[in-house]
């Protein structure tokens, strides 16, 4: 049992976490919440499903793909819809809404409300230190992991997360600095995307792909990084483990626990809003001028 | 005239903070612009950099974002009243906002890694950061400082640094002494005398008047959005009315 929850929370708790450091990148840095980050993530999910099973392409080269095609949409969604719009909030809610909507319905037509199966990738168990685990848990794992490095040594490394950083910080003046704002802002929405769509190859095998898959990891991006507080990165993919965490001992201890998955991030999220608005590593925005 | 600007007008919503104004800053000149608090001199040098447009564009539609500008800017022979902010930099055009402003959660390295973003050419990067710590050694000894946890002048020195990263032609910087030690002042005189006599074009706002004096060789004094003066310091300080009304000397 204590197996089942350690491998399964970190799982999910990996896949949310992947999730809400895009959602928090792309509110760190074009600040706006994003209510279509995790329709992204089922529209990736999707694709591979269409590429893999019903093309039959190789895995690999379909994700890789799909990672692609949803970088892409991420950005032109971005500047098409959410640019001009950004500075007001509630313009911003409706339009993602509206998008993460339109994604459901063409998927809804297209695929009926079915739950559907990958394969596994990968098929197998291993052992590691007595535990027991598929390969594709595994894989999920170390993928999560490796994109949670990158995301950062991106950020840190490269002269564009330089100016990424930059722009999160002070967009007035990364404008002086001769960086895009705008242009920086559409960068990190295609790596938002981007990071989307990995968590949804890691978990299109291990879950179902279905079109309202976006709804419930929404609730947990939004939790998570409330929990993390708004805007802090580190502080996202902490909220991410533990609701990971949360969410899987709940569904393995509590009677019934499944039917409650979903009470348990917006649980936490009032939980944490009543007890610390600013969440654990919580940042107060102040954008100061000249 | 290397830096043209004429009849500049910005209004916020509808308070005039500008009115009209025009000024020059000829090739290699050091002019200073002075004046009182709230006169205006910041929204001018924002407003020369791009940043009223910059605001005007994004908050388009709000509140804030009721902003009218007018007039023209031309730097180096073009026309640059409505490029985006990030091309004027690319034009040599750099500002130095007051407080220094760095990028408080990043290190004082990627801070100027930042100022150098339009320069993709790795060996004059390198350059520019060995000239900035020849200047500063104190920056190169705080580089992995997170620039958030500066001093008061070792924040100044960044934001020259940064700006320096950008390879400017023109220097705008405001109000450098602002909140700084009478010590510290003195130094950072010497610093952008430093930066001037090395052959850069410097357009500064200071109320410290008499510091800025001293170094510009020209300069303005502008009150309530408009220019009041112009001149050398012996002929401003010569106009009894200018000098008690505005100069507070
Ligand atoms: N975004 C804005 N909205 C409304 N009013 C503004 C805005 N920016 C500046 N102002 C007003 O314009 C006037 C001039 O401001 P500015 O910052 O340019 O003055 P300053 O000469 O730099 O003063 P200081 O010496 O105190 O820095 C002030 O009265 C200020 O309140
Ligand atoms: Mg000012």
């Amino acid at each position: 049992m204590v197996e089942a929850i350690l491998i399964n929370g970190l799982v999910l708790g990996g896949m949310y976490a992947i999730l809400a450091v895009g959602f928090a990148l792309v509110f760190g840095v074009a600040k706006i919440l994003n209510m279509a980050h995790t329709a992204f993530y089922m529209v990736g999910a999707f694709l591979i499903l269409i590429m893999t099973i019903m093309l039959g392409f190789p895995s690999l080269p379909s994700i890789v793909l799909a990672i692609a095609i949803m970088g892409i949409t991420g950005s032109v969604i971005y500047k098409l819809f959410l640019d001009r719009v950004k500075e007001h909030p509630v313009a911003v809610m409706i339009i993602s809404v509206g998008v993460a909507i339109l994604f459901q319905e063409v998927l809804l037509i297209g695929f009926g409300g079915h739950f559907r199966g990958i394969d596994p990738f990968v098929r197998g168990f291993v052992e590691i230190a007595g535990i027991r685990a598929t390969y594709q848990q595994v894989i999920a794992i170390a993928t999560s992991l490796v994109a949670l490095v990158a995301i950062r040594l991106l950020l840190s490394k490269t002269r564009v997360g330089n100016a990424i950083r930059a722009v999160a910080e002070d967009r007035e003046i990364a404008n002086v600095m001769g960086i895009d704002v705008s242009r920086m802002c559409v960068i990190t929405m295609g790596i938002s995307a981007v990071l989307a769509t990995v968590a949804g190859a890691v978990v299109a095998p291990i879950f179902m792909v279905h079109p309202l898959m976006w709804m419930h990891p929404l609730t947990i991006v939004l939790a998570a990084v409330v929990l993390g507080g708004l805007g802090s990165i580190k502080g996202s993919i902490l909220g991410a483990f533990i609701l990971g965490f949360a969410e899987t001992a709940v569904v393995f201890l509590v009677p019934m626990g499944a039917f409650l998955r979903g009470a348990v991030g917006l649980s936490v999220m009032v939980v944490v809003l009543l007890l610390r608005p600013e969440g654990l590593f919580g940042v107060v925005f102040e954008e100061e001028r000249l | 005239m290397y830096l043209e600007i004429k009849d500049l007008t910005v209004l916020y919503d509808r308070a005039m903070v500008l009115n009209g104004v025009s000024l020059t800053v000829g090739k290699g000149e050091f002019v200073s612009l002075v004046g009182p608090n709230g006169a205006g001199k910041t929204t001018l040098l924002r407003a020369i950099a791009g940043l009223v447009k910059w605001e005007k564009d994004t908050l388009k539609g709000t509140r804030a974002g009721r902003i009218t500008l007018e007039g023209s800017v031309k730097f180096d022979g073009e026309e640059v009243t409505n490029l985006p902010a990030h091309e004027i930099v690319r034009r040599g055009l750099i500002l130095c906002p007051e407080r220094g402003r760095p990028f408080r959660e990043m290190t004082v390295l990627d801070n100027l890694r930042a100022g150098a973003f339009g320069c993709k050419d790795k060996k004059v990067v390198k350059e520019n950061l060995e000239r900035v710590y020849h200047l500063f050694p104190r920056l190169k000894e705080r580089e992995n400082q997170i620039s958030g946890t500066l001093s008061g002048g070792e924040r100044f020195m960044l934001t020259i640094g940064r700006a320096m990263m950008s390879q400017p032609k023109l220097f705008m910087i405001d109000e450098p002494s602002v909140g700084l030690a009478p010590k510290v002042k003195e130094d950072l005189f010497a610093r952008v005398k430093e930066i001037y006599e090395q052959g850069s074009t410097i357009l500064m706002t200071e109320q410290d008047v008499s510091f800025a004096f001293d170094l510009a060789g020209r300069n303005y004094v502008i009150s309530k959005g408009h220019l009041v003066g112009e001149g050398t310091a012996e002929d401003l300080l010569a106009d009894e009315s200018l000098r008690k009304t505005y100069l507070g000397l």
